[in-house]
């Protein structure tokens, strides 16, 4: 009999696959065959809608465009909350002035869930674009500071000493030890954030909007069209995990020392 | 040795605290020399190591290199650890050029070194390994050519081969023969493994229990390649030993 062998990045697919086809086969049961289906459409209709929406329209804009508002909302917020994170993090891991300045300010906003600023939000920009990109700033800005704090202040006290003794100075050991050791770090924290991003994008989508696939959902419920709710959650989904595949590719690239692989 | 030492260690003392762990430490290195420092475990060897090199601050004391206070950011200092010190994200080759990147040598230098210390730790054709890559022997090998390749005018040497098994230390430590004779840098090697220490040494430093002090120097002139079972050998480890003994 002939054996097929199969890459390591394929089994990694297939089963991926064949885990979302079992989780339909039993939306699908489960709709057809009990009384879930009075209360949820099957995936079958999902599917069908969210297809039918890629080309037809759902409220001014097909599904394709409602994602694009919502990922342009989010790669804003996450942007400036990441890269900001990054600088206030790595700065406290190295300085003790920083840390100093930085640590209890940053230990009393973390705890506050960022659709908690929703109201000052709005106060403050206003129900434009400014405000959810805000509030997605403030979704990202928390966890990467923490990795990225965290990374720094754990970078190897030998690898330093190393540097040291070779002749480094400040300079050049924060960036050729402490950064290097941090990124690891900084992409875990990025990762969460992203998640985050999304959660308060559809949030801030929800408050006050005309586009995006959290104004898919709010709209659905008000209409009370389920398919149309479900179409919105299941395009977070596609658009999600898409995002997160391409952070992982990133990771991958960048820290490929970290995952033993030349 | 006087005016000639390449290094100079006067008056050293060191406390964490109230805790004594250097007490008026004071010898010189000769230039060249592979100094071999012995001592019982816990004597403070690494705090002694630390503080020739200002990792820590010391009490008391000064230390000269060719008769000015030691200063890594001034002199030609490598230092190589207990454990592996290899930036993990580098890769062999990046590693060894590191501190010739620090010190901004000229890249067609950069380029020599690198090829004439991978080819000598037999690391050439793993220069484009990662850390995580490699065998622990390897890692050692990647910090000692990293160390040689900035050609340095002093090498610290705290227990590199500590953690290794008995095959890996004794290839090892011939290599670091080979290099020193090389290249004719100072070394201060220190072990707490008086077998080594003889094998190794032109000098052979004996420390004493905490707190620290020089108990004695002796000269360590056998042939080399050195034979462990020669009576001359088995001599002078069994002297060491006899000095070591603190109980």
């Amino acid at each position: 009999m002939m054996k097929i062998r199969l890459s390591r990045g394929m089994i990694d697919v297939l089963s991926g696959a064949a885990s979302i086809g079992c989780f339909l086969l039993l939306w699908l049961a489960l709709t057809r065959h009990t009384g879930l289906g009075e209360l949820i459409p099957g995936p079958d209709v999902v599917l069908a809608a969210l297809f039918k929406g890629l080309f037809g329209k759902v409220g001014r804009h097909g599904i394709l465009v409602h994602a694009g508002y919502s990922l342009a909302r989010v790669l804003a917020g996450f942007a400036i909350g990441g890269a900001a994170g990054v600088v206030i993090g790595l700065s406290m891991g190295w300085s003790r002035f920083a840390e100093a300045v930085f640590q209890p300010l940053y230990r009393v906003v973390r705890p506050i869930p960022p659709i908690a600023w929703i109201p000052i939000s709005i106060i403050w920009f206003g129900l434009g674009e400014s405000a959810k990109v805000f509030l997605i700033f403030l979704a990202s800005f928390a966890n990467v500071t923490l990795n990225a704090w965290s990374g720094a202040r754990d970078a190897d006290r030998q690898l330093i000493g190393a540097a040291r003794m070779l002749g480094a100075n400040q300079r050049q050991i924060f960036l050729t030890i402490v950064l290097p050791s941090a990124v690891p770090q900084i992409f875990a924290g990025l990762q969460v954030a992203m998640s985050n991003s999304w959660a308060t994008v559809l949030a801030a989508e929800m408050v006050r909007s005309s586009e995006g696939l959290g104004w898919m959902i709010v709209t659905g419920m008000s209409n009370n069209d389920i398919v149309q709710i479900l179409s919105g959650i299941v395009a977070i989904g596609v658009v999600g995990f898409v995002l997160s595949v391409a952070m992982r590719k990133a990771e991958a690239l960048l820290c490929r020392w970290n995952h033993g692989g030349r | 040795m006087g005016s000639n030492a390449k290094v100079k260690v006067r008056h050293l003392t060191k406390k964490f605290g109230d805790l004594l762990v250097l007490d008026d430490v004071s010898f010189e290195v000769g230039d060249g020399d592979l100094l071999c420092v012995v001592g019982p475990t816990g004597c403070g060897k690494t705090t002694f190591l630390n503080s020739l090199t200002k990792i820590y601050d010391i009490t008391s004391g000064e230390i000269l290199l060719n008769d000015e206070p030691v200063d890594p950011g001034r002199h030609n200092i490598s230092y190589i650890f207990q454990g592996d010190s290899t930036m993990p994200w580098l890769t062999v080759e990046q590693n060894v050029r590191f501190g010739l990147d620090i010190k901004g040598y000229p890249e067609a230098r950069k380029r020599e070194q690198v090829d004439k210390y991978l080819d000598i730790v037999g690391l050439d054709a793993y220069r484009g390994y990662y850390p995580k890559q490699l065998s622990a022997s390897m890692l050692q090998r990647v910090g000692i050519a990293r160390a040689f390749a900035t050609e340095p005018e002093l090498l610290l040497m705290d227990e590199p081969y500590g953690q290794l098994d008995i095959e890996l230390r004794f290839k090892l430590e011939d290599e670091l023969v080979k290099l020193w004779r090389l290249t004719g840098t100072t070394v201060i090697f220190i072990t707490h493994n008086i077998e080594e220490a003889v094998y190794l040494g032109n000098r052979i430093m004996v420390l004493t229990n905490k707190p620290a002090g020089v108990k004695e120097t002796l000269n360590d002139d056998l042939p080399r390649p050195r034979d462990i079972t020669a009576p001359e050998f088995v001599e002078l480890r069994n002297r060491v030993t006899d000095l070591i003994k603190w109980w």
